[in-house]
């Protein structure tokens, strides 16, 4: 079983501390990147549920840097303490509530002694409270804060009870500053800011003030070395507090320097007598700021947000540098312990690495793409998830105008013996974009441009895609066809013909290319279908021989009744093409009806042919959904269920097929499923297409939405990792509507568990190389005053020296020389008087 | 590493918008020679008096041309096509005129029944020969010959002059008609034919005693050219629509005849395609001029029509420059079509030459040494030889100004910016560029009265285009709708809308009149079909 398709940009990433590995939060696991290569080195597994945060240890001195520790929270209520570097599991803290965020302080501060005894290390969580016994104190339902910020003592693996910062209504992430002092949290219109003590203990008393703004504040930060603090709003503004806290956490302190307020005048911009010197406020985003953060010399604050622009802003003057047109919201943005590198996610899954002052991409850690958001009238359209049987890829559409390809074999590394040929292929396949329509990015509200459907020949050489572009009050609105045919090898997409409203103006409903030849068939819900044949297959005879190019080769339409889907036989004489609720059969090459047969409660949107066999397997939306098997051979049901199914998948040259059904959504079944299924919301049927009852099942989550497929098997992808037994021929891969994916064999009696073997270390040696002042003058000598002392103690003259000098290791003993005169003297009678 | 640009490349890419595809044609629209004959730049020379009769280069450089007009003989320059000089001493409406073979001397026959031999130079008449009792028609030096003319006219005789004496030296008789054309070989001084409207060319040799013709073909119409081919073998002659090649050398006997044009084929000539020296060396072919207006090369090699072109006046005659380079159509209205191409064979010759020198120059070039300024510049023009690796630096995006202004989200100043620009391709691609924005109408409604007088101009002018009328079309309503009270308020964008309707109904009616055809033509089709 493979598993991936997983998002790397659902938490913060962190660095490693010597800027070499990137440790990126997916799903259930920590996955490590090289920052050289962009590649995967590896991955920690063992959290049952999403990790939400992982931080480094940092390295407190130059020296300790390839230390590989870290820490990682989990919504399955775990803290874990790893060793990155094997990766290999230290330890393992239960708190059985979910963490959303986590902050160390401790870790930030200044390295405490190390003769000391180790203080208790603790940690700051926010948590999400699902106990039952939060809703007894709140009588009213909505007030029930969901969300708390805890304090959890790392060392004895516990919560420290009775301490809880805040109750929020959600799970808010914490901030902390650079310097471990200052940590915050947003609560809607507030920013709390919290002091650390200096000294941790359990009882503490944290100090607390609040800032208060009159929009909700999405994300705030803290200046490294002053103390400003900065929070951006939902409406795009950026708010500067310089000198918070001067009242609340300055007696502590004891260095304010004597300008404690004197009066309220002296205060611009502040709101509500908050307790801070000044606030000042930044517009420049047009929407809300999602990313902001102070660089780690306080001189200059990133901020970024759904227009995918990264400005820097000048802190003292306001001036702005602008890194354009990253395609999509920026979400997170990561510094590293090397000033030149940092990383910025974005909402489609990429991770960049930025070179630092220069706002170069120096590489992008890319993974699947999200499933984009439609609206309301074209999400009848399916998936939009095309897949390539042969060579196990899978075409998805996105939503920033392009398809992607991602090879479902090389999320994860297989083996470590194709690796060298495998590895071109994965350091391609997830990067394959092709860019279907050529616009650019607009940070619009809403969706106007769609890539509705995607197909892909049989032999992958072949794609076709449909685009919507919606009109504005009826005004412009656009269809287009798009043929793309690739070169035999690099899987690269070149644009062959673009049809501008193939179907007049009505939508497409289905694309399906001829299993042999090079013709497809694109039906339309405003009644007609048409054929269209690639050109340079007609006319190879010409002497000018043009650039290949598809022509509509045939039209039809029957009753005029919207055409809802269509699809070719295995061998390609017979194409059928649903009308609403009938089905009817035709010649593709004479365009000439050889057949009606029979009618569907409810329109019929997916058409399958099962294999080489005479079965058509039909699938119907709607208020009565259904899922009917028909043969050829008597043009009659077969046999039939009232079934909602979201995918059918069919094995090319097997008899079975298989369906990928949605639990009815009656409120009965509902609760029986929630209690059983446990968020599961579909079933994956296997049936053999003469047999009503299926071989297999399995059940799925987020099922609506996802997509279905047999892959073929080459021999060489996965036979190595089966060890033992017969490598299964086809492989069935599900895809979630996230575009989570498993493949697994639909055939072994129990599922196999494929030996995953983590890749090693893909870093060669060269590539570590030295920044900052290592760079210059080389790593500094670990100034050791410990061993001088060690190195002395025997060549102190003593009134035995036989004792002592030869007493410590080999390599400290004092030169021969010095160790022979002491030791001669030694065996020789002292002469106490001298002899007159 | 490949991947990897072509993923950086996405990010930070900007493209330019760009008006949708057009279909292209599946047959080239314009094959190589036709690209050669439309290259010759048109030139009019109108207001002569009427119907030019008959051209002539002379045989030199800067061939001049002869055009018979009335009872004048112009002279042209075939470069700047302005009047050179003007012959005036004819009595009668000039028929045809001949230069001799050194160009200065100039031939040329009136309905008088008069043939003069002028000085190109002076413009003096040198001899006047008169013996033709009717209209001569046709009058021509032989080729090399400077001693003699050939002459025929209405009285169906072909006569054979001694110039310098005035005097007949053989009357050529047969013709049962009016002689109405004819050509001296171009091999032979001797051998020339003759065309008569009693439908035969004959073929005479003076050098046979009986005075007969020694061949004679018959056309089937009465002949209004004749042309002997550059080989002198093959002869072409027009009559009636038709345009008939015969072999000489083989008896006689017709080898093709071209029926390509719709009227009476007025004139032919040999016209040259192709480049001296190049892979394809020089190909003659015969220009043929109809009254139906239509001028017509043929390619007598693949014996095929390769160019048609339409004048719009029926044509009289048709000649080209012996350099290549000119090519004058006369109308029976009094206008000289001409046309001049632009050749580089002029300068080949020239550039040949300082090859030759540049050579010797070549041995004595001078090292180049750090104390010239060409020292520093060397190498910088060099080309990449064929198997260099080349650097390409990244191509840059040219943006126009709307793209620059889009890209900037200054939306209704993008659109009125391609208004300006009188591309309608472009303005149709910023509108359906707006569409995805959301910004159309927005732009519509904050233009000012001047921006939307342009916008109403340019509504007017392409909504009813096909390719744009599916969008023009629904904004135009919106237009409407929206800005009502500003139009009603401004006179000039009033006569914007006059305009507008005007169009609108124009196209309604063309729509009614395609439908009232469709209406006649789908039964045809139908019982056509019914029929098979």
């Amino acid at each position: 079983m493979i598993r991936g398709g997983r998002s790397y940009v659902s938490s913060p990433p962190a660095f490693s501390n010597d800027a070499k590995r990137l440790l990126v939060c997916t799903a259930n696991t920590v996955s490590i990147f090289s920052t050289s290569t962009a590649l995967q080195i590896s991955s920690m597994e063992g959290h049952t549920a999403p990790v939400t945060t992982v931080i480094v240890v940092p390295a407190s001195s130059p020296a300790n840097n390839i230390l590989c520790y870290c820490w990682t929270a989990s919504l399955d209520g775990t803290i874990r303490y790893w060793d990155f570097s094997v990766p290999e599991l230290l330890k393992t803290i239960n708190i059985k509530i979910p963490i959303y965020s986590m902050v160390i302080p401790s870790l930030l501060g200044l390295p405490a002694d190390s003769n000391e005894k180790q203080p208790n290390l603790f940690a700051y969580v926010s948590l999400k409270d699902t106990r039952e016994t939060i809703s007894k104190k709140h009588k009213s339902k909505s007030e029930i804060p969901i969300g708390q910020i805890c304090k959890c003592n790392l060392t004895e693996s516990r919560l420290v009870g009775g301490v809880t910062l805040a109750e929020t209504k959600v799970s808010e992430p914490i901030t902390i500053s650079s310097s471990g002092k200052y940590l915050g949290i947003t609560k809607h219109q507030r920013l709390s800011i919290w002091k650390v003590p200096d000294t941790e203990t359990e009882r503490v008393v944290l100090r607390k003030i609040t800032l208060h703004h009159t929009k909700r504040m999405t994300v705030h930060a803290f200046h490294p070395i002053q103390r400003i603090v900065a929070a951006g709003d939902s409406t795009g503004r950026i708010l500067i507090w310089r000198g918070f806290g001067d009242k609340t956490f300055a007696s502590g302190e004891g260095l304010v320097g004597g300008k404690i307020m004197s009066n309220d005048e002296d205060k611009p911009g502040v709101r509500d007598n908050d307790d801070v010197d000044s606030c000042t406020t930044w517009h420049w985003h047009s929407s809300e700021v999602n990313v902001l953060f102070f660089s780690s010399d306080g001189a200059y604050l990133y901020s970024g947000g759904k227009e995918g622009v990264l400005v820097v802003w000048q802190l003292n003057t306001g001036r702005k540098k602008f890194l354009p047109r990253i395609g999509s919201p920026l979400l997170y943005y990561t510094v590293s312990p090397d000033p030149s590198l940092s990383s910025i996610s974005c909402a489609d899954n990429q991770i960049h690495l930025l070179k630092m002052p220069s706002l170069e991409i120096l590489k992008s850690i890319s993974g699947i793409k999200f499933s984009c958001s439609l609206l309301e009238e074209y999400e009848g359209f399916g998936s939009g998830v095309a897949f390539d049987n042969s060579s196990a890829l899978v075409a998805l559409r996105t939503d920033k105008y392009c398809v992607q390809f991602y090879s479902l074999f090389d999320d994860r590394g297989i083996s470590e013996v194709k690796r060298e040929c495998r590895l071109s292929e994965r350091a391609r396949s997830p990067l394959l974009l092709v860019q279907v329509c050529e616009r650019n990015h607009q940070p619009g509200d809403d969706v106007t441009v769609v890539v509705t459907l995607v197909a892909l020949s049989q032999d992958g050489s072949m794609m076709s895609t449909v685009e919507v572009k919606l009109a504005e009050e009826g005004i412009g609105g656009l269809v287009c066809l798009k043929f793309w045919a690739s070169e035999s090898q690099n899987k690269k997409f070149t644009l062959s013909t673009i049809i501008y409203e193939p179907h007049r103006d009505a939508c497409i409903s289905a694309v399906a290319f001829h299993p042999t030849r090079r013709a497809a068939v694109s039906s339309s819900y405003g009644g007609d279908f048409k054929v269209w044949v690639c050109n340079d297959e007609l006319e190879q005879k010409d002497v000018m021989l043009q650039s290949s190019g598809w022509t509509c080769h045939a039209v039809g339409s029957y009753k005029k009744k919207a055409i809802t889907a269509a699809a070719f036989s295995a061998d390609g004489s017979t194409l059928a093409i649903a009308a609403e609720t009938v089905i009817t059969l035709w010649d593709p090459d004479k365009n000439v009806l050889v057949a009606v047969i029979g009618e569907s409660l409810t329109p019929i949107v997916m058409l399958s042919f099962v294999g080489n066999s005479e079965y058509l397997v039909a699938a119907s939306w709607g208020s009565k959904p259904q899922l009917s098997v028909w043969t050829m051979s008597k043009l009659s049901v077969y046999w039939s269920y009232m079934l909602r199914v979201e995918a059918v998948a069919c094995a090319a040259d097997l008899s079975s097929f298989a369906a990928l059904a949605l639990f009815p959504k009656s409120s009965k079944c509902q609760e029986s499923i929630g209690t059983t299924f446990q968020g599961r919301d579909g079933v994956i049927l296997l049936f053999n297409a003469t047999d009503p009852v299926p071989v297999s099942t399995w059940s799925a989550r987020k099922a609506k939405g996802g997509a279905l497929s047999f892959l073929q098997v080459g021999h060489s992808s996965i036979e190595e990792n089966i060890s033992g037994g017969k490598p299964p021929q086809t492989l069935l891969a599900y895809m979630n509507s996230d575009h989570e994916y498993v493949l697994f064999d639909p055939y072994g009696e129990e599922i196999h568990e494929l030996n995953v073997i983590p890749q090693k270390d893909l870093v060669d040696p060269e590539e570590r190389r030295q920044f900052g002042y290592a760079s210059i003058y080389g790593e500094l000598p670990e100034f050791d005053l410990k061993r001088d002392q060690m190195s002395w103690v025997p060549s102190v003259p003593s009134e035995k020296p036989w004792e002592t000098i030869f007493s410590g290791s080999s390599h400290n003993l004092p030169p021969l020389t010095k160790l022979c005169s002491a030791f001669l003297e030694s065996l020789l009678e002292k002469r106490t008087a001298v002899v007159e | 590493m490949a991947e990897d640009l072509q993923l950086q490349s996405y990010v930070g890419k900007s493209f330019p918008i760009k008006p949708k595809l057009k279909p292209k044609a599946k047959t080239l629209s314009q094959t190589p020679e036709s690209k050669y004959w439309t290259s010759f730049k048109p030139h009019q020379i109108p207001n002569l008096v009427s119907s030019i009769q008959s051209l002539d280069f002379s045989p030199n450089p800067p061939h001049l041309f002869a055009a018979a007009h009335s009872t004048s003989l112009t002279l042209f320059s075939s470069k700047t096509f302005t009047q050179h000089s003007v012959i005036n001493s004819f009595k009668d409406v000039v028929t045809c005129s001949s230069f001799r073979s050194d160009g200065s001397l100039l031939a040329a026959s009136d309905v008088s029944g008069l043939v003069q031999v002028f000085d190109v130079k002076t413009r003096t008449p040198l001899r006047r020969l008169r013996s033709h009792a009717r209209p001569v028609r046709f009058v021509k030096y032989p080729f090399l010959d400077k001693l003699h003319l050939v002459s025929g006219g209405d009285d169906g005789v072909v006569k054979y002059w001694d110039v310098a004496g005035e005097s007949v030296l053989s009357n050529l008789l047969g013709h049962k008609d009016y002689v109405r054309c004819g050509d001296c070989s171009p091999v032979n001084s001797e051998v020339f034919v003759t065309g008569s409207y009693d439908h035969t060319v004959k073929l005479w040799d003076v050098r046979v005693e009986n005075s007969k013709s020694v061949m004679e073909v018959n056309h089937g119409k009465p002949i209004e050219d004749v042309m002997f081919l550059p080989s002198g073998g093959l002869l072409a002659t027009a009559g009636g629509n038709s345009v008939k090649i015969w072999d000489l050398i083989g008896g006689g006997k017709m080898v093709y005849s071209m029926e390509n044009h719709n009227k009476t084929v007025t004139s032919i000539c040999t016209g040259r395609v192709g480049k001296e020296g190049g892979d394809e060396a020089m190909q003659y072919r015969i220009l043929s001029v109809a009254l139906d207006g239509y001028m017509k090369v043929f390619n007598f090699g693949k014996m095929k029509v390769t160019h048609s072109m339409r004048f719009p006046a029926p044509l009289m005659s048709v000649e080209f420059s012996p350099d290549c380079m000119t090519r004058v159509v006369g109308s029976s209205n009094g206008i000289i079509f001409a046309g001049r191409t632009k050749k580089k064979e002029n300068e080949e010759p020239v550039v040949g030459n300082f090859w030759s020198l540049g050579r010797v120059e070549e041995n004595r070039k001078p090292t180049l040494r750090p104390s010239y300024y060409r020292y520093f510049q060397r190498g910088q023009s060099e080309k990449p030889k064929e198997w260099d690796y080349v650097v390409a630096r990244p191509k840059k995006v040219k943006l126009g100004e709307h793209d620059k202004l889009l890209k900037k989200f200054r939306h209704k100043e993008a659109l009125v910016s391609v208004l300006n620009g009188k591309n309608p391709e472009n303005v149709v691609a910023v509108m359906e560029e707006l569409v995805p924005r959301r910004k159309l109408l927005k732009c519509v409604s904050n233009l000012d009265n001047e921006e939307l007088g342009l916008l109403l101009g340019f509504m007017q002018k392409y909504s009813t285009a096909p390719r744009y009328s599916g969008l023009l079309m629904g904004l135009m309503k919106k237009v409407l709708e929206t800005r009502a009270e500003d139009i009603k308020s401004s006179d000039a964008l009033k006569g914007h809308i006059r305009n507008l309707k005007r169009s609108i109904e124009e196209e309604i009616r063309i729509q009614q009149y395609l439908q009232e055809i469709q209406g006649i033509i789908s039964p045809l089709l139908r019982i056509a079909g019914r029929g098979i």
